[in-house]
């Protein structure tokens, strides 16, 4: 399939080209956003460990040679190998998706306070996967892909701090050509707004938080949660990300603008420092993975976005996710009779899935209703944020707090784990269901104009009750109506209707 | 086991309800002895009412120093019941035991209304996993630690069941015990965060 080209990355920003160019930064942040909670989704965080441990002794035993007793200890070990890494990466990558979430309220905010309001949905109509960052210097394409090497060489091309030379093209390997990255153009950003916007700036309505010492204090973000954690090899939990590694800032002038932009360059796309891991390539065309010495991978001072070197960045996490699956695809390439590593704990799902997949006949109608379903609240997620950026403060608190966090913990998550439980045939292969992050029409979807976005996503999870009550019945229930009725009602021109949930009694 | 009277007061869990006889059971005899929570729900953004969120697993820095104190509904953090395993995942105090904070939440607010407050029955560290299964009648080996998409966080990786058990019990009481010495920082960081 011929990649679809999201945006080009132009060679200058000015006055001229200043909101294109914010919404094309914007549109950069989002596509990362589904790029890495398909590849989440894929993993199998916490599956049982009697169950693993038997299918490995199993397989062991089948090979020959081994003794009982060094099957059993074998097995043991490689089954924490599995369960420590599959609940590291989707921790690491999980660590990521927030912050990345929060850059793109960062760009937005920038956007808001120079320009105007962010526009969410026209990126989401276009966010066709395979995708590429078109100008990005050398081009490369980005799956909605399982996790995989291959998918985490992608993430390095993403987050790479420095340019890179293109593995694919023998030319570039050969010439000095010049490369840019999305840091390089945050960089542009930032002289373009020294130069030509220092402030103040209007007072428009941002998803920031007003100071800790003022009555109105009520923050919007947090880095970490119980699925940025993970547990090592002795069960004690590890965080994937560091206690402050980053904020929500208001953006008022010049000067809050331009440090905004430090905080996402710091983080992640753009982090260039001295003595840091960088991107290359081998014969084979992937990437060099560090070097791990007694399980644990080798980083340089360079690799850390803090000066407490509490959290990497986003380069080095997947770099350490990528070393890791190296090391272990082949420790378990080497030992007889066992299958391939990320077999154990990623979910066999197609690149690029599309509702139309899903559409065939014979395939599940839960899995259709599902992936729409997922589909809508996707998109309702960003009509919600575009939302925040017309209203006032507790409006803005009440959409992002019961609409955006509800929908990101719990309603998007519960289908993209949910929907992993379908299969369905593509070509010769049997796949497990994916989200497909694909835009949905609240404005013409089955050529219905009077319904609103809330009342169609509730059509839409009392279709897929029905149609599928042993997994999705619970929906429907009065208990759980805390779920999807409590959804902050948003329409698609912004305005939040009144809504006061029942108190029980 | 025996009918349990309709909960007149809803908490988030043992140890944290502030009347006579408001416990699950109705037969504790004093504020602060309630025997278990009196409300169940998962997590962030899908409790109920007032006082009813818990904490720990979703949310911010300062929403973590306050479980079960949230002003309104949908406000809380994490799922109730709260049990002694759960660790609070964010801001200066993470990895310290959140049932022990938001007991010493109960207790700070019981002081200021001049108010009594009795032990709370499972002990000082808060309800096991073994205790709400016993309370309730529950198979032993039911997991009541919610939100467990990211692994369970009362486990070990221990090959043999009982070796297991014990690993992860010997690790939940480190954790409770380091935050129970903790518990003075543990309150100045959310004076900190507060402020």
């Amino acid at each position: 399939m011929m990649p679809h080209k999201l945006f080009a990355i132009p060679p200058v920003v000015t006055p001229a080209n200043f909101a294109e160019v914010m919404q094309q930064a914007i549109a950069l942040e989002l596509a990362t956003i589904p790029t890495y909670l398909s590849t989440y989704y894929s993993i199998l965080r916490a599956q049982d460990q009697d169950d693993l441990y038997a299918k490995l002794l199993k397989q062991l035993a089948a090979a020959p040679g081994a003794s009982e007793v060094d099957i059993t200890q074998l097995a043991q070990e490689l089954k924490v190998d599995i369960l420590v890494y599959a609940n590291k990466a989707a921790a690491l990558i999980m660590s990521v998706a927030i912050e990345e979430m929060l850059h793109m309220a960062l760009v937005c905010n920038i956007k808001q306070a120079i320009v105007g309001p962010p526009d969410l949905l026209s990126i989401n109509k276009v966010l066709v996967f395979p995708t590429q960052l078109d100008g990005h210097e050398p081009e490369f394409t980005i799956n909605a892909a399982k996790l995989s090497l291959a998918q985490l060489a992608t993430f390095l091309q993403i987050e790479s701090p420095q340019p890179f030379k293109d593995p694919a093209d023998p030319r570039e390997l050969l010439q000095a050509v010049k490369y840019k990255t999305i840091g390089q153009l945050y960089l542009d950003i930032q002289q373009c707004i020294r130069v030509n916007y220092p402030g103040p700036y209007a007072d428009r309505p941002q998803l920031t938080s007003s100071s800790p010492s003022s009555a109105r204090h009520r923050p919007y973000y947090a880095q970490n949660s119980i699925n940025t954690v993970y547990y090592d090899r002795e069960h004690k939990p590890q965080f994937g990300g560091s206690s402050d590694s980053g904020h929500l800032v208001g953006i008022v002038d010049a000067h809050s603008a331009v440090k905004a932009i430090d905080e996402i360059m710091d983080q992640g796309e753009g982090n260039t420092k001295d003595d840091q891991s960088l991107l290359h390539f081998g014969p084979d065309k992937m990437p060099i993975p560090l070097p791990v010495v007694d399980g644990k991978v080798q980083f340089k001072s360079g690799d850390y976005d803090d000066k407490s070197k509490e959290e990497l960045s986003h380069f080095a996490k997947f770099l350490e996710l990528y070393s890791l699956g190296v090391h272990y695809q082949q420790k378990f390439a080497r030992i007889g009779g066992l299958a391939d590593f990320f077999s154990y704990f990623v979910h066999d799902q197609a690149p690029n899935p599309k509702q139309a997949d899903y559409e065939v006949v014979g395939t599940p109608a839960g899995l259709a209703l599902a992936s729409r379903l997922g589909n809508a609240i996707f998109t309702y997620i960003l009509l919600m944020i575009e939302a925040c950026y017309y209203a006032d403060e507790d409006t803005q608190f009440r959409v992002f707090m019961y609409g955006v966090h509800k929908s990101m913990i719990w309603l998007l998550s519960g289908v993209g784990n949910s929907i992993r439980g379908y299969s369905y045939a593509k070509g010769t292969q049997t796949y497990a269901g994916a989200l497909t992050f694909e835009y949905f029409d609240f404005a013409n979807y089955a050529g219905n104009t009077l319904l609103t976005p809330k009342e169609q996503i509730l059509g839409l999870v009392e279709e897929l009750a029905a149609a599928d009550a042993p997994h999705w019945g619970w929906m429907t229930l009065p208990e759980n109506s805390v779920y999807w009725p409590s959804l902050p009602d948003v329409r698609l021109d912004h305005r939040v209707a009144p809504y006061v949930p029942a108190i029980p009694a | 086991m025996e009918n349990i009277l309709p909960p007149i007061e809803l908490h988030v869990c043992m140890g944290l309800n502030s009347c006579q006889h408001q416990g699950y059971s109705g037969k504790n005899a004093c504020a602060g002895m309630g025997d278990c929570a009196t409300v169940l729900h998962p997590c962030h953004t899908v409790n109920e009412c007032k006082g009813q969120g818990g904490c720990g697993l979703f949310g911010t820095t300062e929403e973590f120093c306050i479980p079960s104190q949230n002003e309104c509904r949908y406000q809380g953090s994490c799922g109730a019941p709260i049990l002694d395993s759960r660790f609070v995942t964010q801001g200066p105090n993470r990895g310290t035991s959140v049932w022990q904070l938001a007991r010493k939440r109960f207790e700070q607010k019981r002081a200021a209304s001049q108010l009594p407050v009795g032990p709370p029955p499972a002990g000082p560290y808060g309800p096991s996993n073994a205790y709400i299964n016993q309370l309730k009648g529950q198979d032993p080996a039911y997991d009541n630690a919610m939100c467990g998409q990211s692994g369970s966080k009362e486990c070990s990786y221990a090959a043999d069941p009982k070796a297991r058990a014990e690993a992860a019990q010997q690790r939940v009481r480190q954790m409770v015990e380091e935050s129970a010495r903790r518990m003075p920082d543990i309150l100045k960081n959310c004076s900190c965060v507060e402020h």
